[in-house]
């Protein structure tokens, strides 16, 4: 559609170049003028893509060497200025360095990103900030046929086949920042000038480049963000849930969600039963059962958690939250009775270390003092 | 990208919640009126429930729904006035609401989740799921501990 539209503004054939500039459609007219000038350029601009070609056909003199491009000075620069409708690169770009572009193939790919996008953009040019993403979005087969042909034509040495797949794959991957940053580098690198670094404009707080092909209004782009977010959350979700890895799909990964969730708290009710059964025979055990409790944390192994679990419940201790620890102190004894008989089931700690814990636990005497030792221990 | 907020230090949420839950069952246990019955049970699950829940803290949203749920069973309890339900109405979006009502259900389980936007449901499921596995890791142990 863009490239009927583009085509049939383009292809009034003009006998003479000079008509093919006044039937170009609106967003040119302004640019009218640099073409007047220069009707050279007519013709050098269709020798570079095949949407063009048959506009060349219908212009004269489509053989003309790109050398003459570069020939001419004032050419760059009001490339620039005219391409600053169709690439999205040279909208962040105020001054385009054309003058230091003696070569040919710089120029070269100067001329020729004008040409790609612009038929379609200006008149789709959106509100949002990324209004250079838009133009460049817009018309994905125009654009796509025409960087991958001048890819092929203007070879320069930088990764052009790389940047060439890397827009589909862009496109086809899921979004994100830097996919769509390489990508708007890939494109900006064609226009522009190696020995400049396509500017990234300047970043607030969440910033999203909308893709090849999509929408850019502000609605889309914060659905974006947000659809990225939700993903996000559900991969958090997956590796909490055990066997939740095979699934896939948003679908049945919340299907296995809502069951792991009504299964555990299944379980919380059922240990609560269990316990309220057994409760009344548990009065002088409570004291017996918190202090091993504590510990049991630990001494199970939890992997590296055990000494984080010291660490932390030294932290704790030290903490405001330590007042439910200090109405027992008479759990000290029976704390460590019952710890002296788990101690050589666990040779991973010293009986100082936990006589040390338990003394620095119960008793809560001299907390500073062993709280730092053990923290300089583990 | 905003990130969640870390996921907590289970180890700790563990103790936190052994020391509190013991204690209300030491209370529980204390009190006169509760024979061998459901009444114990359901004391006993709300026991659990609000001590993990204020072992958590007041920055989950989860856990503030289960304190203000109890609290508000509790003075009903007193009064016996009938609860008025609030109902809110969320419009889902159709893009989200995959398959057959699942996000409906997912916030029906998870305390609190009838306020809350999708994306925010889904950090309060996983921040639940964690502490649910912390207290029935620690009710478990308190279980075998108590029987042998």
């Amino acid at each position: 559609m863009d490239k009927d539209y583009f085509m049939s503004s383009g292809i009034i054939p003009p006998p003479q170049p000079l008509h093919f500039e006044t039937s170009m459609p609106n967003p040119w007219s302004s640019d009218q003028s640099f073409f007047n000038p220069n009707p050279s350029i007519i013709h050098q601009f269709p020798h570079f893509d095949s949407s063009w070609t048959s506009i060349a056909s219908s212009t004269t003199a489509a053989a003309l060497a790109p050398p003459s491009l570069a020939a001419d000075p004032g050419f760059a620069e009001r490339a620039a200025k005219f391409s600053r409708f169709g690439s999205r690169s040279l909208n962040g770009r105020t001054s385009p360095p054309p003058m230091s572009r003696g070569s040919n193939p710089p120029a070269a790919e100067l001329s020729t990103p004008p040409l790609k996008p612009d038929g379609s953009p200006p008149p789709r040019n959106r509100n949002s900030g990324e209004n250079s993403n838009g133009e460049s979005s817009v018309s994905d087969q125009i654009p796509a046929k025409m960087n991958s042909r001048k890819r092929k034509a203007i070879s320069r040495g930088k990764n052009k086949d790389d940047r060439s797949n890397s827009p589909k794959e862009a496109a086809a991957d899921g979004s994100s920042k830097r996919s769509k940053q390489s990508e708007n580098c890939e494109n900006e690198e064609e226009c522009n000038k190696a020995d400049q670094k396509p500017p990234e404009p300047p970043k607030d707080y969440i910033h999203v480049r909308a893709r090849r092909g999509q929408a850019t209004d502000s609605h889309s782009l914060a659905e974006r963000v947000r659809r990225e977010k939700i993903s996000e959350r559900m991969k958090l979700l997956q590796d909490l849930v055990p066997g939740c890895n095979k699934v896939t799909g948003k679908a049945l990964m919340l299907d296995e969600i809502i069951n792991y969730v009504q299964s555990l708290q299944r379980q919380v009710e059922f240990l609560s039963m269990k316990l309220a059964s057994v409760n009344p025979d548990l009065d002088f055990n409570m004291e017996s059962l918190l202090s091993k409790d504590m510990y049991q944390q630990q001494l199970y192994p939890l992997d590296s958690s055990i000494y984080h679990n010291q660490n932390v419940q030294h932290q704790h201790l030290q903490g405001t939250t330590i007042s439910s620890v200090d109405p027992l102190p008479l759990d000290a004894s029976l704390g460590i009775d019952g710890f002296s008989e788990n101690l050589p089931q666990f040779p991973a700690f010293t009986e100082d270390d936990l006589h040390s814990i338990v003394q620095m636990g119960f008793l809560q005497n001299s907390v500073q003092n062993q709280t730092s030792n053990m923290k300089v221990e583990l | 990208m905003t990130m969640n907020i870390l996921p907590p230090n289970s180890s700790a949420i563990k103790t936190r919640f052994a020391v509190k839950f013991i204690q209300a069952m030491k209370r529980l246990s204390k009190r006169r009126g509760m024979g061998d019955r459901y009444k114990r049970y359901r004391a006993t699950r709300a026991a659990a429930c609000v001590s993990m829940a204020s072992a958590v803290g007041p920055e989950w949203a989860w856990s503030r729904a289960v304190l203000r749920k109890i609290k508000r069973r509790r003075l009903l309890r007193q009064f016996r006035v009938s609860r008025k339900r609030r109902l809110i109405e969320r419009t889902t979006n159709p893009r989200q609401n995959l398959g057959f009502g699942q996000e409906e259900d997912l916030r029906g389980l998870v305390p609190g989740g009838k306020g809350m936007d999708y994306c925010s449901l889904l950090s309060e499921t996983a921040h639940y799921i964690t502490c649910l596995q912390a207290q029935v890791q620690v009710m478990a142990d308190i279980l075998h501990r108590s029987s042998p």
